[in-house]
C-alpha cells in the first residue's frame, strides 16, 4: 500500500498551503451610520473620481471640511444634503448622490439661457408638420433646408430608420441638426449618427480610465475611430449643429466630434460639458453615487468637461423671443445659405 | 449487485461504443443530474464595494466513467453546470444577478482500499472553463462585470462505498482546485465602451493562486435504489480574485439533490455474460 500514501500526502500538503496562497483580498467596510456612510462616499470618490487634477480640487481638504459638519444626531436628510453639497465641489453634472427621496446634482446649465423653445420650432418652422422616427423629428423646410431634432441619445437609432431619414433629406440644400436640451444617453448612438457624416475611417477622440485608486493613476489615452458603412446613406451637404447648455454628456461628445468634421458648423451656446464616463457605486445605507471614472478627450486631446464652444455663438434675442423666432435657427439658415453657392 | 444494477439500467440504451469485448470489460457511465439550492455571497468591486447576499441555484450534470485504457486505475469525469445567484445589498434596495456556466473535465488515477475496505482515492489533472456575467441594474457604465476563466488544476475524489439499511451507499468528497490559467478582467475603471471601440490591451491575465483562487468542495451521499441513484449532498464554492485593484469574492453554499444512475450501452441482441467484467467509476 506504499503507493497509496503518495497522493494523500500531496493533497494534505496542498491543503496546508492554500491559506497562504489565496487571492482573497480584504474589502474595506464602513459602518452604516452617518460617519460611516460619509466616509464610504468620500472614499468612493477619492479612489475613482477622474478630474481632481484637471479641476484643481484638494479632496482631502474638502472631506475634512464637510466631515467636521457632521454633528451627533444628524438626520438622514441633513446627511444627504451635506453629502450632496460636498459632491457639488466637484462641479460635475455626472456626479449625483441618489437616495430614495432625492438626487443631488450639479446642473449648472439650469442657470444659463435655455436658448430653445420647442413650441416655437413646432409652430413657426415646422407648422406642426414633421416626420418622426427613432426619436428624431425631421422635415425639409420651405427654404429647402433640412431640419432634424434629436432630443435624447437614449433613444436608439435604427440604421434603417436613418437610411429613410437621409434618403428623404437628400434633396435638401443643407441640414440643421438640433441637439439643444439633449441631456445625453448612449455613446453608441453618437457613433451611429456621426457615421452618416463621414466618408472614411475618422479619428474622433481618445479614451482614458483610472487604473488604480491614486489620483494620478490613468491609462495611456486610447485613440478611437469611427468607420462609416459604405452601404448606408450619407449626408454630404453643409451641416449646422445647434446646441445649448443643456447639450450634455453624450450630446457634448457628439458636438465635439461634429465640430471637427469638414462642412459642419456649430451654432448656439457652449454645450453643458460632461466628458466623463460615469460609474456607479453605493453606500452602506443603500444610497447610490454616480461619478466620472473615465474620460473622453476630443480629437485634439482636449477635455470638454466644461463644454464645447460653438463656432458661432448665438443666443435667442428678446426681440426674436417676443416674435416667435428662433435666433439660433435663423443664424443656421444664414450660414447654410451662404454655403449654398459653394455647393 | 453492481452487475445487476448496471445491467438493469443499461439494457434500454441501444448504442454500443463503450464495451471492450476483447478484454471482456464493460464500463458503465454514471449520469447524474443535480439541482443546488443554497446561499450566495457576491462581491465585485468593479460593480460595488458592498457584498450582496441571496440565493444560489444550480443545474448540473455529471458524466463519470472508467477510462478505456487501464479502466481499473483511471477514471474520467465531465461536469457541466449553470448557476444563477439572486442577491441583494444589505440595505435591501438593490439587486445583483450572477449567471455563470461551467464545464470541467478531469482524468484521475484511482487507488482502491486506501485506508479501509471499500474506499477509493482518485487524483488527477483537470481543466475548467467558467464564464458568465454579474449584473447590477443600479449601475451606469459599470452595469456588468463579465467573467471568463480557463484553468488547469487538480481534481481529487475520496469515495467510501458501504451499505445502509441494506442499500448501497456511496459517500464521496470531491475537490476541484484550478492552479493556473487565464482569465478576463477589464482595468480598474475601464468602461466596456472602451473595449467596444477597440482597446483590448490588458484584458487577459495569467491566473494563479496569487491573483485568483477557486475551490469547489462537493460532498455527496449516493443511495442506490434499484437502477436509480439518488444523491444528497453539499456543494461549496470559493472564488476570489484580485486583479487591477478589482476585488471579487463569490461564495456559495448549497444543498444538492440529484438523480441518476450507472448505465451501460449494449448492442442489439448482445447480452451480459458472466465473463464480462464491469468496472464502475465510483463503486
Amino acid at each position: 500500500m506504499h503507493h497509496s500514501k503518495s497522493p494523500l500526502y500531496i493533497i494534505v500538503l496542498l491543503a496546508a498551503l492554500l491559506p497562504s496562497l489565496t487571492a482573497c483580498h480584504e474589502q474595506e467596510e464602513f459602518s452604516n451610520d452617518a460617519m460611516g456612510n460619509f466616509d464610504a462616499l468620500w472614499t468612493a470618490i477619492d479612489e475613482h473620481y477622474t478630474f481632481f487634477k484637471y479641476k484643481n480640487i484638494d479632496w482631502d481638504s474638502v472631506g475634512n471640511a464637510y466631515r467636521a459638519r457632521i454633528a451627533p444626531g444628524i438626520t438622514s436628510t441633513e446627511l444627504f444634503d451635506l453629502c450632496g453639497d460636498m459632491l457639488k465641489e466637484l462641479r460635475d453634472g455626472h456626479t449625483n448622490l441618489i437616495s430614495g427621496s432625492d438626487v443631488s446634482r450639479y446642473w449648472i446649465w439650469e442657470q444659463y439661457p435655455v436658448n430653445y423653445d420647442r413650441r416655437v420650432i413646432d409652430e413657426n418652422y415646422l407648422n406642426f408638420d414633421y416626420r418622426n422616427v427613432s426619436g428624431i423629428k425631421y422635415q425639409i423646410l420651405s427654404n429647402n433646408f433640412g431640419y432634424m431634432y434629436y432630443g435624447s441619445f437614449e433613444n436608439g437609432i435604427g440604421e434603417g430608420n436613418l437610411d429613410n431619414i437621409f434618403n428623404y433629406l437628400a434633396s435638401s440644400d443643407g441640414l440643421v441638426i438640433d441637439v439643444r436640451s439633449n441631456g445625453g444617453g448612449y455613446l453608441t448612438n453618437v457613433e451611429t449618427l456621426v457615421k452618416r457624416f463621414i466618408t472614411q475611417k475618422t479619428k474622433v477622440g481618445s479614451l482614458s480610465h483610472k487604473t488604480g485608486p491614486g489620483h494620478d493613476d490613468f491609462s495611456k489615452p486610447y485613440d478611437y475611430y469611427f468607420t462609416p458603412d459604405p452601404k448606408r446613406i450619407h449626408y454630404s451637404k453643409p451641416v449646422v449643429v445647434l446646441c445649448n447648455r443643456g447639450s450634455f454628456s453624450a450630446t457634448n461628445n457628439f458636438v465635439s466630434i461634429m465640430k471637427h468634421l469638414p462642412g459642419v458648423t456649430i451654432v448656439g451656446d457652449t454645450t453643458g460639458g460632461g466628458c466623463g464616463l460615469p460609474f456607479t457605486s453605493e453606500l452602506p445605507n443603500g444610497w447610490s453615487v454616480r461619478f466620472s471614472a473615465a474620460v473622453i478627450s476630443d480629437v485634439d486631446g482636449q477635455l470638454t468637461e466644461f463644454g464645447v464652444a460653438p463656432d458661432v455663438e448665438v443666443n435667442i434675442t428678446p426681440d426674436d423671443k417676443a416674435h416667435g423666432r428662433d435666433t439660433l435657427l435663423e443664424r443656421a439658415f444664414q450660414i447654410l445659405a451662404s454655403q449654398r453657392g459653394g455647393m | 449487485m453492481l452487475l445487476c444494477c448496471a445491467a438493469t439500467a443499461g439494457l434500454a440504451v441501444p448504442a454500443s461504443a463503450q464495451s471492450d469485448t476483447a478484454a471482456q470489460v464493460l464500463r458503465p457511465v454514471l449520469h447524474m443530474f443535480t439541482l443546488d439550492v443554497g446561499h450566495a455571497s457576491l462581491l465585485d468591486s468593479y460593480l460595488t464595494p458592498i457584498a450582496y447576499h441571496g440565493q444560489n441555484f444550480r443545474l448540473g450534470y455529471e458524466h463519470f466513467q472508467a477510462t478505456g485504457f487501464n479502466p481499473e486505475r483511471f477514471t474520467r469525469q465531465l461536469e457541466v453546470d449553470v448557476d444563477y445567484d439572486h442577491t441583494h445589498n444589505p440595505a435591501g434596495n438593490h439587486t445583483m444577478h450572477s449567471l455563470m456556466a461551467e464545464a470541467r473535465w478531469s482524468m484521475m488515477h484511482r487507488w482502491r482500499d486506501v485506508a479501509l475496505s471499500g474506499t477509493q482515492l482518485m487524483v488527477g489533472p483537470m481543466t475548467q472553463f467558467r464564464g458568465g456575467v454579474i449584473y447590477n441594474s443600479n449601475n451606469s457604465n459599470n452595469v456588468v462585470s463579465a467573467k471568463i476563466h480557463w484553468a488547469v488544476g487538480v481534481n481529487a475524489m475520496a469515495v467510501w462505498n458501504t451499505t445502509l439499511w441494506g442499500r448501497q451507499l456511496s459517500l464521496r468528497y470531491e475537490g476541484s482546485l484550478p492552479v493556473a490559467g487565464a482569465f478576463f478582467s477589464p482595468d480598474y475603471d475601464e468602461a466596456y465602451y472602451e473595449i467596444y471601440v477597440g482597446n483590448h490591451h490588458g484584458l487577459a491575465h495569467f491566473g494563479w493562486w496569487g491573483n485568483r483562487f477557486d475551490l469547489t468542495s462537493y460532498l455527496t451521499a449516493d443511495f442506490r435504489l434499484g437502477g436509480t441513484t439518488l444523491r444528497l449532498g453539499y456543494r461549496g464554492r470559493i472564488e476570489t480574485s484580485w486583479i487591477n485593484h478589482i476585488n471579487t469574492h463569490i461564495f456559495t453554499h448549497a444543498l444538492v439533490i440529484g438523480i441518476g444512475g450507472e448505465f451501460l450501452s449494449l448492442s442489439h441482441g448482445k447480452k451480459l455474460k458472466p465473463a464480462h467484467r464491469i468496472i464502475s467509476p465510483q463503486y
